[in-house]
């Protein structure tokens, strides 16, 4: 099982947490503004109202309900559909916050805070639907900071911010995605516990430097969420002061065929031509996100649209 | 395929990785200096490196180097030293490559 936040002690004390979210929810006030807002706009087609049955009066006929309605003897009556009134709350989003030491060393903590509080705000102001965010690192499970179905407010913002402290000494991206996709099983089963949830919606945002080893397992891993149609955009927050993720290679020691007695020779690539998130974004600066943000929910709306109708 | 390359990710699977930025304070055999950090294994020992190091330099003929890291010269793998100190893989380890003066016997072991 997965453990709750409950269940751990936090990694900040309460007053510090209190402080850091106070500051950076005031210092990322106007670009949640104008995130909710493009958001507003990406997701106003997909709430647009569809025609359902079954009613006793209503806008059209349903043609699929006449049959049994002659054959009934009149007498099964709801034969119109209605225009129903959208449900809001038809995606889960998880906001999944890298806590490693790493984040610091490269001064994307700040970076990584800020995007939460960013994210965080904006998503709950636009009630767009279920919210969660995890921290991740070298523990043994992802900590769960804010769970689905919990209102977001100030306060849970510093809830939130209890549960980081850019100390762990991992980071585990394979376990952070099969916790992730336990936990939206959970979720899914707990909106509509008989199955047939065809209108939700799940999406990850990952938050992280980016580093992290394991790509082969990483990469069944998404397979399999994409395949229970969880969504995962991975966000790299690339505050590195010196040099870029993008100007990263990684060496690597690799069996050679053509020697055939299993000599080592050595690979040089760049890190990123192996990352195992088909879906990942780069950005060095707070003040991109909004936009570069948008963009990827943008057309990740627009295929569940398009899925779903 | 899928199960060849699963089998081998899975048996790589507890390979660690760690960026080193490799500095040298003699000239002739220094990095152009916008080498980067570079992601790693931990396993690899000092002859592993020094193979990496003759690629980044583009030696004809490759020179025997040994690493110093926080002043010590690296007599284990990567992790083992890291383990034996208490540092975290999350940190980039700061290697300073001096030439061998005396190549080392088993040259082949990684
Ligand atoms: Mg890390």
């Amino acid at each position: 099982a997965i453990h709750l936040s409950s269940t751990l002690p936090p990694l900040t004390p309460e007053i510090e947490a209190r402080r850091l979210w106070s500051f950076y929810e005031s210092a990322t006030n106007d670009l949640s503004l104008s995130l909710t807002e493009q958001l507003r706009l990406i997701l106003a087609p997909t709430l647009a109202t569809k025609l359902r049955g079954d009613f006793r009066t209503g806008k059209r006929l349903n043609i699929k309900r006449i049959i049994p309605y002659i054959a009934s003897q009149y007498k099964r009556d709801k034969i119109w559909m209605r225009r129903s009134i959208p449900s809001k709350r038809n995606y889960q989003i998880m906001l999944a916050v890298d806590d490693s030491k790493s984040m610091l060393e490269s001064g994307s903590g700040q970076l990584a805070f800020e995007t939460l509080a960013l994210v965080a705000k904006s998503l709950s102001m636009l009630e767009a639907g279920d919210l969660c965010v995890l921290g991740f690192g070298s523990e043994e499970h992802v900590r769960v900071a804010h769970g689905f179905g919990k209102p977001f407010s100030s306060d849970a913002g510093s809830q939130v911010f209890q549960h980081f402290s850019y100390q762990q000494t991992g980071t585990n991206v394979r376990k952070l995605i099969a916790d992730s996709i336990a936990l939206f099983r959970e979720a899914r089963f707990k909106r509509s516990p008989g199955g047939g949830n065809a209108d939700l919606w799940q999406l990850e945002l990952i938050i992280s430097d980016g580093i992290c080893e394991d790509h082969e397992t990483i990469r069944r891993l998404v397979r399999q969420a994409q395949e229970e149609r969880i969504m995962i955009v991975f966000i790299i927050v690339d505050a590195v002061k010196g040099s870029s993720i993008l100007d990263l290679t990684q060496a690597s020691f690799e069996a050679d065929p053509a020697s055939g007695s299993g000599e080592m020779k050595l690979k040089m690539k760049r890190y990123l031509e192996g990352f195992p998130f088909p879906y990942y974004l780069v950005v060095r600066d707070v003040r991109e996100l909004p936009a570069v943000l948008a963009t990827a929910l943008k057309q990740w709306f627009a295929e569940v649209v398009d899925v779903s109708s | 395929m899928d199960s060849l390359s699963s089998a081998a990710a899975s048996s790589q699977a507890v390979q660690r990785q760690v960026r080193v930025q490799l500095t040298s304070k003699q000239e002739d055999i220094a990095l152009p200096e916008n080498t980067g950090p570079i992601l790693v294994p931990t396993g690899l020992r000092r002859y592993a490196l020094s193979t990496l190091v003759n690629n980044l330099l583009g030696s004809d003929k490759p020179i025997p180097f040994e690493f110093l890291i926080n002043g010590t010269f690296l007599r284990t793998s990567i992790d083992e030293y890291l383990t034996a100190n208490g540092i975290s893989a999350e940190t980039t380890l700061e290697v300073e490559y001096v030439r061998a003066l005396i190549p080392p016997l088993h040259i082949a072991s990684f």
